[in-house]
């Protein structure tokens, strides 16, 4: 993907918004990823996982009005070699074939005063069939060349970590580190 | 010197399975022993699938040894006057074929219970031989740890007695008589 992203101050662009209700989003889901990373000795092991479906509203005149839900492939996941696909994927650790989503479903909004374009997301992720609070930080971005305020095509990048210990997914844990790192990109356009 | 042993001599082929397989699993000790211990990264996680497809092929070619014994018997072994030793090196005999069996199944049955594919040679997947299952990983694979300690005391026992023994019975291996 061969486009530069610059940094969208849609929070500050939306006080003076004449929107008064969230906007709804439908995902791209061929344009976006999700990537991981986790310990593996004195190496990484990285991967991707694809964006099954994902429900965003976004209010900028409210932002805690807005809502972003994101529904994760297991059974399509990638690691960056094959055993390492096949773990991941297998009874030890996601499970895929007993538990086929992960999910994240946000509840709170935090906007950040000195960057008006990033937030902290509370929400709930759903890994294994067990629920844990996650806090991620959310950043907006729009497609370089686009006008300021334009709000038709966004992306909305996640970060943040979970234990593999507090979902059971606990497979290799003498091999494989327990914090996997999550950076999720996603392509959204503006519904009619 | 032909493949077929005779009443008083090895053929190549006895003495070629003997060989390849000394030389497999004094390998495989030292491999084993070694993948073990290592840090496990990308730059060497294909060691076990390597360790794997070696344990496979000394397997096979344990199975291709039975069945050349029933094609052509192996000679009685040489008496060394001594009763105990003759009954010591019997006792290893069968102790190797135990555990030539014993330990490659056990590692692949410990492999199959962890839920990845058992390749050969990255090329060909092997069937499991156990349900994904913990208990049986760590159960075969504690008795893959003792069969292949108790097969290192057998290598030991075995290659003392060859080079103790004056009477031939190494250079019967070596030469054929």
């Amino acid at each position: 993907m061969k486009i530069i992203l610059a940094t969208f101050c849609l929070w500050v662009a939306a006080a003076v918004s004449v929107w008064a209700m969230p906007l709804s989003y439908a995902l791209d889901a061929g344009e976006s990823r999700v990537g991981f990373e986790v310990p593996f000795g004195p190496d990484q092991i990285t991967g991707t996982m694809p964006v099954r479906s994902a429900d965003i509203a976004l209010d900028f005149a409210q932002p805690s009005n807005s809502r972003i839900s994101v529904v994760l492939d297991v059974g399509n996941a990638q690691a960056n070699f094959p055993f390492a696909t096949q773990a991941l994927r297998g009874p030890r650790v996601l499970d895929a074939a007993a538990f086929p989503d992960i999910t994240f479903v946000s509840n709170s909004i935090e906007v950040q005063r000195d960057a008006p374009s990033k937030a902290r997301l509370g929400g709930d992720i759903t890994i294994r069939g067990v629920t844990r609070p996650i806090v991620l930080d959310v950043e907006l971005f729009r497609p370089a060349g686009r006008a300021p305020g334009e709000r038709e095509l966004l992306f909305v990048r996640l970060e943040g970590a979970v234990s593999r210990a507090a979902f059971g997914a606990t497979g290799w844990d003498d091999l494989v580190g327990d914090e996997v790192s999550l950076d999720l990109m996603l392509r959204i356009d503006l519904e009619e | 010197m032909g493949a077929r042993n005779t009443d008083v001599s090895f053929g190549w082929v006895t003495r070629a399975l003997h060989w390849a397989m000394a030389l497999g699993v004094l390998a495989m000790l030292g491999f084993g022993s070694y993948i073990a211990r290592m840090e496990v990264g990308m730059s060497n996680i294909w060691m076990f699938g390597v360790h794997k497809s070696i344990g496979i092929v000394l397997f096979a070619l344990l199975a291709l040894r039975i069945v050349w014994h029933f094609v052509s018997p192996v000679l009685e072994s040489l008496p060394s006057g001594v009763a105990w030793k003759d009954r010591a090196a019997a006792w290893v005999h069968r102790a190797f074929y135990v555990l030539l069996i014993v330990v490659p199944l056990s590692g692949w049955i410990g492999s199959g219970a962890t839920g990845l594919d058992v390749l050969l040679f990255n090329r060909v997947t092997l069937p499991p031989l156990a349900p994904v299952s913990e208990t049986w990983e760590e159960a075969a694979f504690a008795v893959h740890f003792v069969a292949t300690k108790l097969l290192a005391l057998c290598v030991v026992l075995h290659i003392a007695g060859a080079v103790m023994r004056k009477d031939g019975t190494l250079g019967r291996m070596v030469r054929g008589v």
